[in-house]
């Protein structure tokens, strides 16, 4: 008997990490809210460890409507261009 | 053609071996399957005009993609008869809509389930079930159709519980949720009628249900009370959101709802305007959310035309009396309705529809 196999092959991408920063005094940190009930406070919070303890400077907090959806492009691509890095997390 | 010559498993001729051999590659629900055999298969295939080939939806995370092959090698394995094919490929096409949110709606820990509600002329074609235990079992189209959805989840979309499924309980529907909405006695116009696709076409409308809810009330004689009973469900704080909502209205309760003439349109006017919790009830759980109050009361106000219905100090159901689809479904006896509520907590997936087996405007 032959058998079609019911599952696919994935597409072979490389995904690459970004480069380790090699400090945190004074960048500019971007915050990406999901939308979920404790994401804004908890984040905020975060953000704010950071301005504390590095001197980081806080842009104001991106947001995605959808935590199950991915962030729009332009939101994404507006933050890789203005900060050094970027916080987000689930909030729940 | 790669597609389909580098994809075949030989397996000895033994049913019962070759049904465990699927055990043994992952590919099976926890049911066992119907072997994809290579000729099931081509006759599958033949209820779909387009090549093979053709995508029919695509993950947005992995960009996996399902093609009319894949859908129709799990629709063999999940019993299908080759005329069922035409909507599981329209369902495909529906879930891939961006605002339908696939991708999400079957991850969650909300463990939603994609409900298919098939309607027009496909039903009695295909001998769907729209009348006694709908939801229940005892019918291949509804049982298999429904399953193949979430065997291509899980074989070429890689939904797997535990990996990239991560339902905190999951839902019965998780196996199969597949429902035909019943024309016999029905007083209104059909969802594919009111959806304004040509005469003699049939729809899949597929909606991220949460779970279901059974709502009964063999007492009211009148429709606000068992329209009451309705909103007292879709109101509960255990599901209250800005969400969208199915509800199929049993054919006794219909009888009641419309003895006095009420339309679809006033049916989800009331449900909207009673499925409601004070603002104080919803902080006294732990569930406000501002923003969700303004976004309801501002664009409930402001878009949908329905600024008589919102009320200060409430959080209403959804956004307006739009977002509650209404049908008629089920066996002729018994005061049981339904309401399915959406996954998770508000309006991270949208109910789409597609027709079933033609292309309307589209290329």
């Amino acid at each position: 008997m032959q058998l079609y196999d019911p599952t696919v092959k994935r597409l072979q991408r490389n995904f690459n990490r970004a480069s380790a920063l090699t400090n945190l005094e004074g960048k500019t940190i971007g915050v990406l809210e999901n939308g979920k009930l404790n994401a804004v406070s908890m984040l905020q919070e975060t953000a704010t460890l950071f301005e504390r303890r590095h001197g980081c400077t806080v842009l104001p907090m991106f947001s995605k409507s959808n935590a199950s959806a991915p962030a729009p492009k332009e939101t994404l691509q507006t933050a890789a261009q203005n900060v050094d890095f970027l916080i987000t997390g689930l909030g729940d | 053609m790669s597609l389909k010559t580098d994809r075949i498993h030989e397996v000895e001729d033994n049913l019962l071996a070759t049904i465990d051999y699927c055990y043994e590659q992952g590919w099976t629900d926890g049911l066992p399957v119907v072997p994809p055999d290579v000729k099931r298969v081509e006759e599958m295939l033949l209820f779909e005009g387009r090549p093979p080939e053709t995508v029919l939806a695509i993950h947005q995370a992995t960009e996996l993609e399902c093609t009319v092959h894949a859908a129709a090698v799990n629709s063999v394995m999940a019993g299908c008869k080759p005329e069922y094919f035409p909507v599981v490929v329209a369902a495909f096409e529906a879930m891939n809509e961006p605002d339908f949110n696939f991708h999400g709606s079957t991850a969650s820990t909300g463990g939603s389930a994609p409900l298919l509600i098939v309607s027009g002329p496909i039903i009695d074609d295909i001998g769907m079930n729209a009348d006694v235990n709908l939801f229940g079992p005892g019918n291949r189209a509804n049982a298999t159709i429904g399953r193949a959805v979430r065997l291509v989840l899980m074989n070429v979309f890689q939904m797997i519980p535990g990996l990239s499924d991560k339902s905190t309980q999951g839902n019965p529907g998780k196996y199969s949720f597949c429902i035909a909405e019943r024309a016999r006695n029905n007083p209104w116009p059909l969802l594919v009628q009111e959806q304004e696709y040509p005469p003699g076409v049939s729809s899949v409308t597929v909606f991220a249900g949460g779970g279901f809810c059974n709502v009964e009330n063999h007492g009211g004689n009148q429709p606000e009370q068992v329209l009451g009973s309705i909103a007292d469900a879709m109101a509960s704080y255990s599901c209250i959101t800005l969400g969208q909502s199915v509800v199929v209205l049993s054919p006794e309760h219909m009888r009641i709802v419309t003895s006095t003439g009420w339309n679809k349109r006033e049916v989800q006017e009331f449900l909207f305007s009673r499925a409601i919790r004070p603002v104080d009830g919803m902080k006294s759980m732990g569930k406000f959310r501002q923003r969700e109050y303004d976004k309801q009361h501002e664009e409930g106000q402001g878009g949908h035309g329905t600024s008589q219905l919102i009320q200060d100090g409430q959080m209403h159901r959804g956004l307006g009396p739009e977002d509650i689809l209404v049908i008629m479904g089920g066996g002729d006896a018994g005061g049981h309705s339904s309401f399915i509520p959406s996954w998770s907590r508000g309006r991270g997936s949208i109910m789409q529809s597609k027709p079933i087996g033609v292309c309307i405007d589209c290329d």
